[in-house]
């Protein structure tokens, strides 16, 4: 078992919500994705690489027959898995202080949710509901969200710059190159082993 | 469709486990057990298989109970969780899966009800199907690159962080001549594998302090 790999951790949680809410909880879904600007909170965070929300009508969990019996439920669920770069702490804190609007308005239609702020009952709810990962993976594990968008600003720039950087006079190139490295000087960050986290 | 965002697919499975009084270990225990020995580096099963950027296999023993007044349930069997966020449509990758990693698949999923095995590609991709949630709201911070491109373009920041470092206050004709040189070699670098810089993490613990 191991919710982290290299630079990533990935959470899971599943919360119980009565049927009726769950519907209310569509529409802010659908919201969310049509307008993106609702979406900024989460994009400037820029810690998490993946995330998504599952919602689970009581009656539609998987049924394959066979030996299998059919699950008998009162509530729908909502299953969130996330993939962040970080500790769970930094990750919760982070979410309770700057989308704690947002989390609200997501998770205040599951059963027993005490709000995102304050943030004490909040990880208490979380540690609750969060079940482990048991084989997590990554084609980058040394990379965080903002190194993958850096390296994409790099490879982008990189392509200009080599089309017109290589063969021009030694005078221009050098007024091409400053001009490459201002526009990548801020993207070169080391990408590399995980910190140790105890 | 709420699977994809930009060019990135999410796919949740919820697999229900056998449920055999008789099997000793239990069919979960025995998944959890393979999992545990199962490598996260370029020798994972979804570095061979293409397109996948991130990926989990989770054994969900049960629903959770948060306590009064909401009512106390259980669920009937356990499920495999599979969340994966790959590249392209949804038939090809399971194929791709069933192509280039079928005794895995088998190793796994065996143990899981109405499971048909992977060599049967159409049976296959049906019962992953039947088993896929539809996600509700995905989100991916970088949505309209391949695996490729992101492996190529981390290779690509590397390479040019250490050509700008070994080139401060060098002269510009210097500089030209050794791009012209570096890009060469750039490109002629074998592209990365995936999980190819995977460090082997010891500790495995779990809960709120990781």
């Amino acid at each position: 078992m191991s919710n982290i790999n290299g630079k990533v951790y990935a959470m899971n949680a599943i919360t119980p919500m009565r049927p009726w809410k769950t519907w209310i909880l569509r529409l802010i879904f659908f919201i969310l994705k049509n307008v993106k600007s609702k979406q900024q909170d989460l994009i400037n965070l820029s810690f998490i690489e993946f995330a998504r929300w599952v919602i689970i009508p009581r009656d539609r969990f998987p049924f394959l027959g066979n030996t299998q019996h059919r699950e008998s439920l009162k509530y729908d669920y909502l299953l969130f898995f996330s993939n962040f770069n970080g500790t769970w702490n930094q990750y919760i804190d982070a979410f309770s202080a700057v989308l704690s609007h947002g989390l609200n308005l997501i998770w205040r239609w599951s059963e027993k949710f005490p709000g995102a702020v304050p943030v004490t009952p909040f990880k208490g709810y979380i540690a609750r509901v969060q079940f482990d990962t048991d084989y997590y993976y990554t084609a980058y594990p040394e990379a965080t969200a903002n190194d993958v968008k850096s390296a994409h600003v790099v490879q982008q720039e990189l392509n200009e710059f080599r089309v017109k950087g290589a063969n021009c006079a030694p005078e221009q190139f050098q007024q091409a190159y400053l001009e490459f490295l201002i526009a990548v000087q801020a993207h070169l960050g080391y990408t590399g082993e995980a910190p140790m986290v105890f | 469709m709420a699977n994809k965002n930009g060019s990135i697919y999410g796919l949740t499975l919820l697999c229900p486990i056998l449920n055999d009084e008789n099997a000793s270990p239990s069919h979960d225990l025995q998944i959890r057990e393979y999992l545990s020995e199962l490598t996260a580096d370029s020798q994972s099963p979804f570095a061979v298989a293409p397109g996948t950027h991130l990926a989990r296999l989770v054994v969900m023993d049960d629903v959770v109970y948060v306590g009064m007044p909401a009512c106390e349930e259980h669920l009937k069997s356990k499920y495999l969780v599979l969340e994966s966020n790959f590249d392209g449509d949804l038939d090809d990758y399971l194929v791709g899966l069933a192509t280039t990693i079928p005794e895995h698949l088998d190793a796994i999923w065996g143990h899981c009800n109405g499971y048909p095995g992977s060599s049967d590609k159409a049976k296959f991709v049906q019962y992953m199907k039947d088993c896929q949630l539809e996600t509700t709201f995905l989100f991916a911070a970088v949505n309209d690159k391949t695996v490729t491109q992101t492996l190529a373009a981390l290779q690509t920041q590397r390479a040019v962080a250490h050509f700008v470092a070994e080139h401060q206050g060098a002269d510009s004709a210097k500089i030209q001549r050794d791009f012209i040189e570096f890009l060469k070699i750039l490109d002629a670098i074998p592209p990365s594998k995936p999980a190819m810089n995977a460090q082997p993490r010891n500790i495995k613990t779990g809960g709120r302090n990781e």
